[in-house]
């Protein structure tokens, strides 16, 4: 998607000046119509994404729903301050940034793994199905997986009975901390990797095949030809996965946690989503749930500017 | 020249300035003029007739007045018949003629997202002036802006003077029921009144599962838990599996709930966790961090190291720790009279043959008992402009509902429901029905949904008498026959164990410790209510669990003053102070 666009821009910077706005001109005539199909995009993102950042002005408000957002008293940074000095902040960012990172970090490996895999199978028709499959989950809302997992992971859930079947204690899965960080994750993991899994396969289809070939020819076997063919192909678009999950660091994945925690697991697992919704959405602080969100998208702002230069010096790859 | 034309200017300038300010006058006094005209006309009537009953003789305004309001429609009270609104129907239609009383609509929103709130909030922080009576269900957040408004009236007196006996009586079921809107002594508008002891909790109990492990129903903790004991020991479901236990709980919304709840066994040492209770100074305290608090812990922990409550209860909410009971694990379930309807008729599709009997919630081994619940029978409010011109012609109307639809006798005008062809229609045989979509011929103007002209009213259902719905158990379970309309209808709905348990809740009214907070967040509980709650939530789930030592309870408290319990504990009661 960011190549498409990318080519031409350079085309265009590599000609000569002095035809670079003839040229542009030019293109222009050509390409209208598919910038007429990118303007119901940029639109309803100009009227659902920019024009909704005015509302960021309550961030720094004592926003009270009568008095609106043109009433309200300014405090300045005063949430702000509110934010850092609660003494549970510290724990919840912590929370936050120890789930999010895992879920980064596997989020990428697994569904990296499992597109090669998948890759080498040979029948067209189990590929289908088995990509299909794995994508299915990711359709379906946390309420109603909080209730299925809830129960498989009961002390006489499925899980607990199978532990016990084979010899094994039964875990508290959903009331001890550690493993409700490690349910949390993998739970994430099994419900989202089939979305990766397709974005790497598709990064796999453009391989030209003559490389394999050329590759065989070489005498290099099947899995010379993945670490040296396969892997490299696909790293640009890891970088870019990569990239814009990291904007996510402070997203520890509100309806996961909040269908599955309980008072048992607020010291692991309670994150920023969840203490905001109990601090400024039941008790009416709007004001301060504006803050804690602006201040997430300063950090994840700040990380993807930082993490997109790093794989421009590195991996040479740019997006924009 | 120049100056000629300078005085022209002046002329022009000044005949407009009189011109606009005689516009505004006029414009102002025939708005004042459309608005009051009836009232004036009202209030001359009163002059005239005797000084007073304001015009209302007989049960009426011999000359009509006018009640302005403001309305949000809700979902159950938006069908209307062909042609009518809610600013003209049957019900408004009943009451001007009736009572000589017309209700004017200001304005009328849907509500939809909170849209009547909002507004009414709107017309607060714009200074807007209210208009006669001012109806709210909702938050308490809201009922304080309107009451520090200044517009609305104190409601003592006319309530004195104008209510009826009915309306009375319900108030003075519980006069907490005045305290969440009671400022510097003033009651400062109507509570709207519901069915009271309809939240009350009894303890049900599986009797099938009592009568195979032969045991009597427990009426005190050491009972319950040889009861409990049973029940996970001794194979009480006759399947040969060790695969039952004993009470039905779920704590992941805290401590004290609407239904599976875990309160009673801290009402047995004396105090209920997640309220503010009355302490023997006669000062408010939270139940939770109470000393009491910690014994019903210990309790609580030994229960789940005994297998008698569920692993899994830190993780369920209500609804989930009710299944417990309902898929035929659990034996025991605390909650409120109504369960044989929701959510029992699930336990008899999982399991047939299982029966269930409702018991008085067990006390503790040196006799204290408690339970929460109590609270007063009020689901709204009215509120009444300080301007208005006849605010008592607001207690008339709600009198009227109260005499004439709140239980009707049989017989009377309106036995059936308010009106036929609205909320019910009568066959051919007589017999009443309100299945429109079976006879939809006898709902002309009205599709899917017969109309409620009650819930058109200000009161949302015309009115409740707090004592009917129990009183009427009572008097069914004794196995005197049903009566009147209401009687009828109770006795064909319900079941019997439904019946048997509200006799059960009100033999038991006199354990139930309510919450006696009612006002709004204070300032302290706005910034530390969410770190309090994680707080007590937190420990007391790891003292059960024993994740935590029981000692850490001690800590807990200690970090509960310190972070700001002690601050909202003195606000709380500041406001109790004045309030009472």
């Amino acid at each position: 998607m960011g190549s498409a666009i990318n080519e031409p821009l350079e085309t265009t910077r590599r000609g000569k000046r002095s035809t670079q706005q003839e040229r542009a001109k030019e293109k222009l005539s050509r390409t209208w119509p598919l910038h007429l199909m990118l303007l119901p995009a940029a639109i309803i993102t100009l009227i659902f994404a920019y024009v909704p950042m005015g509302g960021l002005i309550m961030a720094f408000q004592d926003f009270k729903p009568y008095d609106g957002m043109l009433g309200s008293k300014f405090i300045g940074l005063e949430h702000f301050r509110f934010m850092f000095e609660y003494p549970d902040s510290k724990q919840v960012i912590w929370n936050t940034l120890i789930i999010s990172s895992l879920k980064i970090v596997f989020g990428l490996i697994v569904p990296f793994a499992f597109a090669i895999l998948l890759n080498e199978v040979r029948k067209m028709f189990f590929k289908r199905v088995v990509q299909t499959l794995v994508y299915l989950p990711h359709f379906i809302s946390w309420v109603i997986l909080g209730a299925i997992l809830t129960d498989m992971l009961g002390s006489k859930g499925i899980v607990n009975s199978a532990l016990n079947a084979i010899g094994l204690d039964s875990v508290f899965w959903l009331g001890n901390g550690d493993w409700f960080r490690f349910t949390v994750v993998v739970s994430d993991i099994w419900q989202n990797f089939g979305f990766n899994t397709i974005v790497f396969l598709a990064a796999l289809a453009g391989v030209n095949p003559s490389l394999y070939e050329a590759a065989e020819v070489d005498g290099a076997n099947r899995w010379k030809q993945t670490t040296h063919i396969t892997v490299p192909a696909m790293i640009p678009i890891a970088v870019v996965v990569g990239t814009l999950s990291l904007g996510n660091i402070l997203n520890g994945g509100f309806d996961q946690i909040f269908n599955l925690y309980n008072s048992l697991v607020y010291d692991k697992g309670d994150i920023i989503d969840t203490f905001v919704y109990r601090t400024a959405i039941l008790n009416g602080q709007y004001s301060f749930g504006t803050a804690v969100g602006l201040f997430k998208s300063l950090i994840g702002l700040i990380l993807i500017v930082f993490s997109y230069r790093m794989a421009y010096k590195y991996a040479g790859y740019r997006i924009f | 020249m120049k100056k000629k034309w300078l005085s022209t200017l002046l002329v022009l300038t000044c005949a407009a300035s009189i011109a606009a300010c005689s516009g505004n006058e006029s414009g102002g006094s025939n708005g004042g003029a459309a608005t009051n005209k009836p009232d004036n006309t009202g209030g001359e009537a009163t002059k005239a007739a005797d000084a007073g009953d304001n015009g209302f003789v007989n049960g009426k305004y011999s000359t009509p007045i006018t009640l302005t309001t403001v309305w949000g429609l809700n979902e159950n009270g938006a069908i209307f018949k062909e042609g009518e609104t809610i600013e003209n129907n049957i019900l408004t239609q009943t009451i001007k003629e009736r009572l000589g009383i017309e209700i004017k609509y200001n304005w009328v929103v849907t509500n939809t997202n909170d849209a009547y709130k909002t507004k009414l909030r709107l017309m607060l922080s714009s200074g807007e002036k209210m208009p006669d009576v001012v109806a709210y269900r909702g938050d308490l957040e809201t009922v304080n802006m309107l009451i520090d408004s200044g517009q609305f009236m104190p409601v003592g007196d006319l309530v004195d003077q104008y209510a009826n006996e009915t309306y009375k009586t319900g108030l003075e079921l519980d006069p907490a029921i005045w305290l969440p809107i009671t400022r510097d002594g003033s009651k400062m508008a109507l509570p709207i009144l519901d069915y009271a002891y309809n939240g009350d909790h009894v303890m049900w109990v599986r009797q099938d599962w009592l009568e195979n492990v032969g045991l009597q129903a427990p009426t005190t903790i050491a009972e319950l838990e040889t009861v409990m004991d049973a029940f996970v020991n001794g194979d009480p479901d006759k399947d040969g599996q060790k695969n039952t236990i004993g009470l039905a709980t779920g704590f992941k919304n805290g401590f004290n709930n609407w239904m599976t709840d875990i309160g009673f066994v801290f009402g047995a040492f004396g105090t209920m966790p997640g309220q503010w209770n009355l302490n023997t100074e006669g000062k408010l305290e939270h139940g939770s961090v109470n000393p009491a608090a910690k014994e019903a812990l210990a309790k609580l922990k030994e229960w789940m190291d005994k297998g008698y409550i569920s692993q899994d209860a830190a993780l369920y909410d209500e609804t989930a720790g009710s299944e417990l009971f309902t898929k035929g694990e659990a034996g025991i379930m605390f909650g409120p009279n109504w369960l044989p309807a929701w959510p029992f008729p699930d336990l008899k599709t999982n399991v047939p043959g299982a029966t269930f009997k409702a018991y008085p919630v067990p006390g503790g081994n040196d006799g204290k008992i408690g339970s929460a619940g109590g609270n007063p029978p009020s689901n709204g409010y009215l509120f009444i402009n300080k301007d208005a011109k006849h605010p008592e012609a607001v207690l008339h109307y709600y009198n009227w509902f109260f005499e004439n639809t709140a239980n009707p006798q049989p017989d009377s005008e309106f036995a059936n429901g308010f009106k036929e062809g609205y909320d019910y229609a009568l066959l051919p045989d007589g017999t009443l029905t309100a299945d429109i979509a079976k006879y939809p011929e006898l709902f002309p103007g009205l599709k899917d949904k017969a109309a409620p002209p009650l819930f058109y009213a200000l009161t949302y259902e015309g009115a409740r008498i707090p004592s009917l719905y129990a009183d009427t158990h009572v008097k069914l379970a004794s196995g005197a026959a049903a009566e009147t309309p209401y009687e009828k209808q109770e006795f064909n709905t319900r079941t019997k164990e439904n019946t048997d348990a509200m006799k059960v809740v009100v033999d038991q009214k006199d354990i139930r410790m309510k919450n006696y907070y009612m006002g709004p967040l204070t300032e302290t509980m706005q910034s530390k209510n969410e770190l309090l709650n994680k707080l007590l939530n937190e420990t007391f789930s790891k003292i059960i669990y024993g994740q935590q030592p029981l000692d850490s309870f001690d800590t807990m408290v200690e970090n509960w003053n310190k972070s700001g319990g002690e601050q909202i504990t003195k606000e709380v009661n500041e406001w109790y102070d004045k309030a009472k």
